[in-house]
């Protein structure tokens, strides 16, 4: 499903119905989810454009509240001044964007995943957070494509002390997704000690080959100051 | 033309100092403009919306007042001589406009403490809304029936304010009553599953449901939930019927205020009509 496509675009499978049509004199963009949750249907009032759809950070539905996205998963115990790589699932939400030559801009986003919000910290100085429950894998794991990635979560402990970790929580804005067969983000935790570890993406695919999703505040054109990653300072269970 | 403008008009000012004077003000003021409107392009992606409304205002006046102080002594006046005389006239003025000084001030401390910033959801003094702006005097609500209301800063300043959403989650509570022959378990386990199936329910902190009390005609059931202070009154208004279709659907009842009648041993009632009515 993911690519660039021309205005005769359609994609259908038991979940999602989704595609460009002309009916009653207008190019149609259409998109309806199986469940009945909600259905779009837009005039495009284009000739020349593309229709590219890819994965985007997963934190626009319903509605946008928050850049963070937080990975609940099973405890992990690190021993000190150590490494270890692991394999976590991430949720997808699916945009679809109009594109012309100098210009582009976001149609649609949906997702066939749940969402569920939750506080990281306490609420007069947290941050509330998408919050994702993943088991944690050795290897990449498969996964549906059209509902979850996979995070190659490179973990540092550079304390000396044995250190329990069972949630992880990042900041959109560095956020790098790639995808062909497989959707990938490769992010880094550095464990300050038992309490802080900063979070960070890097921008490279899981594996080669993969293509370098658009991302949503590009779309938007929407300035962002670089930042050094997420500092997750109320704990790391 | 020149004479014109060496036309004496008051002392040793000449039509020309008053051009200066005017000419160096509405070039501050052209100058304080395209300096603003460049701050805003420039900042507003990097400064939250507030701060920088105070930053313009600040900048603005600043040059508008920096140019003024300094073409003063074109009009051959002293500052020296304004600290005197202003001294003597700011107590006279200062009497005369005491809440203007005082809003003014409580304007300025509001700026610093920042206990409410613009667009943040409000009650003072019995006034609810959205704060529209923080001017320097006053303070302007849009009440949530799309109301203009101006709050003197003074009153701002000294009022208790409820801010709802200067923390970023906060919690609301139902109190949902069901039939005494109902079983609170399962309507517990029911109101879970609804709450969990909310996106903005939060999961942490985890929402509270337990058998509250025993009352006169329902054992009530409380519900403590969590939602993110932006979206909670969304959540509230959605979630209270969800809850009552779902106990509804697994048979459970939110019943109607009852009282058990007991008519005592021998039974039956003497009505006025005379016609008793058996036990």
């Amino acid at each position: 499903m993911y690519g660039v496509y021309d205005y005769d675009f359609k994609f259908e499978n038991q979940e999602i119905t989704v595609g460009v049509e002309k009916r009653g004199g207008f190019l149609r963009y259409f998109r309806s989810l199986k469940n009945g949750s909600d259905n779009v249907e837009k005039i495009l009032a284009s000739d020349t454009g593309k229709i590219i759809v890819n994965p985007v950070e997963p934190l626009n539905l319903p509605k946008e509240i928050t850049n963070y996205l937080e990975i609940e998963f099973e405890p992990i115990v690190i021993e000190p001044n150590s490494y270890r790589k692991v394999y976590l699932k991430f949720p997808i939400e699916i945009g679809v964007f109009a594109a012309t030559k100098k210009s582009i801009d976001i149609l649609d986003i949906f997702s066939l995943n749940n969402q569920k919000y939750s506080l990281y910290g306490p609420p007069d100085s947290g941050v509330i957070c998408r919050w994702y429950k993943s088991d944690v894998f050795a290897g990449i794991p498969k996964t549906e494509i059209l509902k979850e990635g996979v995070i190659e979560l490179n973990i540092q402990n550079t304390s000396h002390e044995w250190v329990e970790m069972r949630r992880i929580v990042f900041e959109s804005y560095g956020m790098k997704i790639y995808y062909n067969d497989i959707v990938s983000m490769v992010a880094v935790v550095k464990i300050i000690n038992r309490m802080v570890a900063e979070t960070n993406f890097i921008n490279k695919p899981i594996k080669d080959g993969m293509k370098k999703a658009l991302e949503l505040y590009t779309a938007r054109r929407i300035p962002v100051v670089e930042r050094k990653g997420f500092l997750m300072e109320w704990g790391l269970k | 033309m020149a004479d014109v403008l060496n036309t004496v008009i008051y002392n040793t000012i000449t039509v020309w100092d008053v051009l200066v004077v005017i000419v160096v003000v509405i070039l501050a003021i052209i100058i304080a403009k395209i300096v603003t409107l460049n701050l805003k392009k420039i900042l507003s992606d990097k400064v939250k919306k507030d701060v920088l409304e105070i930053i313009i205002k600040i900048v603005n006046y600043g040059i508008i007042l920096i140019a003024f102080l300094a073409v003063l002594p074109q009009l051959n006046i002293d500052l020296s001589g304004l600290l005197v005389a202003g001294g003597i006239a700011g107590l006279v003025i200062g009497f005369a406009s005491q809440s203007v000084v005082a809003n003014l001030v409580s304007g300025l401390f509001l700026m610093i403490e920042r206990p409410i910033r613009i667009g943040d959801q409000i009650s003072i003094e019995g006034v609810s809304g959205f704060v529209e702006d923080i001017h320097i005097f006053s303070t302007i609500i849009r009440t949530y029936d799309g109301i203009y209301i101006r709050i003197p800063n003074e009153k701002v300043f000294t009022s208790n304010i409820t801010n709802y959403v200067a923390n970023v989650a906060r919690r609301f509570e139902y109190l949902i009553g069901i039939r005494y022959a109902d079983d609170a378990d399962k309507a517990i386990e029911i109101i879970k599953k609804v709450i969990d199936a909310h996106p903005f329910a939060l999961k942490n902190p985890s929402p509270t449901i337990f058998v509250d009390e025993l009352g006169d005609s329902s054992v009530n059931i409380r519900v403590r939930i969590w939602a993110p202070s932006t979206v909670w009154y969304d959540v509230k208004m959605e979630l209270l019927w969800k809850i009552k279709v779902e106990l509804e659907r697994n048979g459970i009842e939110i019943p109607f205020p009852q009282r058990v009648i007991w008519f005592g041993d021998k039974g039956g009632v003497k009505v006025e009509s005379g016609k008793d009515i058996p036990a």
